[in-house]
């Protein structure tokens, strides 16, 4: 076995690894697993039902952003400063 | 009669008593209005299968809500609990009362979303906790909590930012750390496989210095991000020239780095970067099992702080308004209605009423005032509405000065030093010495620097801070696991050293040794006595005699009918009076039936309560203040473990020594202040005792708070419970007695891990000097060292507790 075949093998595994790692770590941060219930149970809720809920929520959220930029547009063409 | 069960939450009465419906051929049963309203609201909403997600799990009933949802709109309230972000949304946490199942939570999530203006509602299903973010234009905060209620919950904000905030970022930056050393030790691990092969069967070097360089790639992640914590800690001991264990794993991780570096470049001698990483990996284990437990306690603890009153009505000029506290200044006039906390001392204006001053002092007996008399914050109005005059506002009340006094006293808590952290202070530095002693001795001998430094290097990395960093965690969580199943919360490892350490035991009268509501104890029956109607006349009133009165009745008799009564009227500090089908029913002390010209035996040291019908009368009941279920042969066991049991109360010393003489405690001192409770356990202090007091109410808390180890009931004052170590979840004298025996078992096992993990050492250390050490062989001993520990510290779930009651 030359090295060359050792280094490759030692570097693609750590690295899927590694990427492993990466994601676990994102899902600490972002705080999916502060909650151990939820990991185990949520998978009995997670029917078509729910999907329109999470969907409805995201649509929400959206509308409001839109809100949001739409009075913050008007607010800067509306302004007057005082004379 | 036959039992069934209610349509919505499950719970089986007999069939007479349920509401039913028919609805398509189906017959639905429901135990109480608020069950039937909230099973149509889910109707409507479509959200029926909620029932199907609920299966068999009981619900409470859903009992109506009081009025309180205007405080939620307040500014205070406001600044307090809710959050801004940068979007202009409002965010807010909350604690939901009544999950019982993920279908609960389900329930909650999926009616929020429904609402128009959440923008996000999350709930934690294994803590309730909620977090729900809305639009401030679209909804208001009571609207979302009169949501909640709507459906058979409720709902309170707690204030993250206390307690629980910081234990979650703790957690998560240790889990984190965790993480990357767990993985980047089992990967050197695999690594290290072949690097042992090749040690025992020869390796060519260019195969080595592969492997040699990919576990220094490994390991210096390992080293620098998770064992960050260890190099500030023992920067920090530096700084205050304390030699603890940080140093050690720091020092001993760091050498054996930068000693594997060396050998790496050199391409001489074995690398060390697996006990490297093995050490940094057990020693932080240890650490996260002890943040683990702390955030344990902090939840539990947050859902039982439940809400402090925030805002008061205030009537100007005949008008009523809600303002928070902190608005209210000297002179305005508050009303205060009856079983309404009092959050601002003044003097009465208008009115007369009794008020209940037992988490000041402790008495349970209710306290007469009328007009013109001193109101202190912290009391319970009990039966009257009142008016009266602020005298001082918010901030100087006497709730708030205790509670900036207790602030105060929190920060001079006695904390004795751990034994783990003393043992290690005097190892690590042996160590250290022994090392440097060894490199000069082997130079000396070889004259060879390298192998002098591979040897006195190996010292260190053999002494293995291994054992020594998991011998306390590990014992000092399956204890307190094994407490909280118990219903003791331990609100941090360390206590249960202490509290094993201990040797004298203060307890408060009321509320922790006996029950703190009065109950009947002798009861004398004339003829002609009909229950229901003293039940029907004593259901009225909510004074504490009147509601023991009717527990007394309702296990005495059964089929109490419930009568209605015409004329009722409380007259204050005397009694009850009441017509019933023209028959004149009075319920009252003895100042009460004398007024009415019935002459009755009033010569006992017990509380009466005398029941008369048309002038003449028909009962009389004693009551006091029972002892708690168990005391007794709880302070008995206490003692017999060698502790001094000593009784502190504000009580005058008659009921003390009563009381006393009950339970089997000699020594007691009555009629104390709360400052002359802290003064006594000073006093102990002094003679060299280690205390620990229990105790529930605002009059213990600043003794509480001295003492080394602070036990509180779980149904005590909110104060009381937040300055206390030790929160007893089901009020037990016994629990006192299972806590204690629980640390002294749990501290056993620590000192018994130590030995071991000391032992360990003078075997191997000398091994170390004399050169047998290989990488194999510390790296084997590291990991046998720590399984040994684990394995002794769940020796003590056998613990076995008699009496189990």
């Amino acid at each position: 076995m030359s090295e060359n075949i050792v280094v490759l093998m030692i570097g693609i595994s750590t690295l899927l690894g590694a990427i492993g790692l990466m994601a676990l770590i994102w899902a600490v941060k972002t705080g999916q697993f502060d909650d151990h219930s939820k990991f185990t149970d949520a998978v009995r809720h997670d029917n078509e039902d729910d999907l329109q809920d999470a969907a409805m929520m995201q649509a929400k959220k959206k509308a409001y952003k839109e809100k949001m930029k739409q009075e913050r547009l008007e607010k800067e063409r509306n302004y007057r400063p005082a004379d | 009669m036959a039992e069934v069960a209610c349509t919505h939450c499950n719970l089986t009465f007999s069939e007479e008593i349920m509401i039913t419906e028919k609805e398509n051929d189906k017959t639905l049963s429901f135990c109480c209005k608020g069950c039937q309203g909230v099973y149509h609201l889910l109707n409507a909403e479509g959200l029926d299968t909620f029932y199907d997600k609920l299966g068999e799990t009981t619900l409470h009933p859903a009992s109506p809500q009081s009025d309180d949802l205007e405080k939620f709109d307040l500014e205070g309230f406001q600044n307090k609990y809710i959050r801004i972000d940068e979007d202009g949304l409002h965010e807010i946490n909350l604690i939901i009362e009544g999950i019982h199942c993920s279908a609960c939570v389900w329930l909650n999530e999926k009616v929020l979303h429904k609402t128009d203006g959440i923008m996000e509602a999350s709930i934690n299903y294994s803590t309730n906790k909620a977090k729900i973010i809305w639009d401030p234009n679209v909804l208001k905060l009571s609207r979302i909590i009169e949501t909640i209620r709507s459906i058979g919950y409720n709902a309170y904000p707690y204030d993250p930012k206390l307690q629980e905030e910081r234990a979650t970022k703790t957690r998560r930056t240790y889990y984190t750390r965790i993480l990357v050393a767990v993985f980047g030790s089992m990967n050197i691990m695999w690594l290290a496989v072949a690097h042992y092969a090749g040690y025992f069967s020869g390796i060519q070097q260019s195969f080595k210095d592969i492997l040699n360089v990919a576990e220094f790639v490994l390991a210096t992640p390992v080293l620098f991000y998770s064992g960050w914590i260890f190099f500030k800690g023992a920067y920090y001991g530096y700084k205050n020239h304390i030699v603890n264990m940080d140093t050690l794993v720091a020092s001993g991780a760091l050498s054996a780095y930068i000693y594997s570096i060396y050998a790496m470049l050199t391409q001489r001698g074995e690398v060390y970067f697996d006990s490297v990483v093995m050490i940094i990996t057990f020693v932080l284990v240890g650490k996260y099992l002890e943040v683990l437990s702390k955030k344990h306690a902090v939840d539990t603890l947050d859902s039982l702080m439940g809400s402090t009153p925030t805002e008061v009505t205030t009537v100007k000029e005949g008008v009523k308004s809600l303002v928070s506290i902190e608005n209210v200044i000297v002179g305005d006039v508050i009303e205060l209605k009856p079983g309404e906390k009092v959050v601002i001392d003044g003097d009465i204006t208008w009115g007369e009423g009794s008020f209940d001053e037992s988490s000041l002092t402790g008495e349970n007996e209710p306290v007469y005032k009328k007009q013109s008399d001193n109101i202190l914050s912290g009391s319970l109005c009990l039966d009257s509405v009142i008016h009266y005059q602020a005298t001082k506002d918010v901030s100087n009340s006497m709730l708030t000065s205790i509670v900036n006094l207790l602030e105060d006293s929190l920060s001079k808590k006695p904390r004795l030093e751990q034994l783990a952290n003393t043992i290690s202070g005097y190892f690590s530095t042996i160590i250290l010495i022994i090392a440097l002693l060894t490199f000069i001795g082997w130079y000396f001998w070889v004259e060879s620097f390298e192998q002098a430094l591979i040897v006195g290097i190996s010292v260190i990395v053999i002494a293995c801070p291994c054992a020594l960093g998991l011998a306390t965690p590990m014992a000092t969580l399956v204890g307190i696991s094994i407490a909280a199943k118990r219903g003791i919360l331990f609100k941090e490892a360390a206590l249960l050293e202490t509290m094993a350490k201990s040797d004298v035991l203060a307890l408060d009268k009321t509320g922790t040794i006996t029950e703190g509501k009065p109950s009947v104890v002798k009861s004398d029956i004339k003829e002609n006595f009909d229950p229901s109607l003293l039940h029907a006349l004593v259901s009225t009133s909510n004074h504490p005699i009147s509601k023991s009165i009717v527990t007394y009745l309702e296990e005495e008799y059964e089929n109490l009918e419930t009568l209605t009564l015409e004329n009722i009227k409380s007259i204050e500090a005397k009694g009850l009076h009441a017509n019933y089908k023209g028959q004149a029913l009075i319920g009252g002390n003895e100042k009460l039936l004398q007024a009415s010209n019935i002459s009755v035996d009033a010569n006992t040291e017990n509380t009466l309560f005398f029941f008369a019908v048309d002038n003449l009368l028909i009962a009389k009941f004693e009551l006091t203040d029972t002892i708690r279920k168990g005391a007794k042969e709880a302070i008995k066991n206490i003692q017999d473990l060698g502790i001094k049991v000593v009784m502190l109360t504000g009580d005058h010393e008659q009921s003390a020594k009563k009381v006393a003489a009950q339970v089997g405690i000699t020594e007691v001192h009555a009629k104390l202040l709360p400052g002359d409770k802290a003064a006594i356990i000073e006093q102990f202090h002094e003679e060299g005792h280690v205390v620990v007091m229990a105790g529930d109410g605002i009059n213990d808390t600043v003794a509480l708070a001295s003492s080394d180890i602070a036990i509180a009931m779980g149904n005590g004052a909110d104060i009381a419970i937040s300055v206390s170590d030790v929160v007893l979840l089901d009020e037990k004298p016994a629990s006192i007695y299972e806590s204690y025996k629980l640390s002294q078992r749990t501290y056993a096992a620590v000192k018994e891990n130590l030995s071991f993990s000391l032992l360990y050492n003078v075997v191997a250390v000398p091994l170390a000097v004399m050169g047998f050490v290989t990488p194999l062989v510390a790296a084997l001993s590291m990991s046998l060292s720590s399984l040994v520990v684990v394995g002794n510290s769940l020796r003590i779930k056998r613990l076995k507790f008699k009496n189990k009651e």
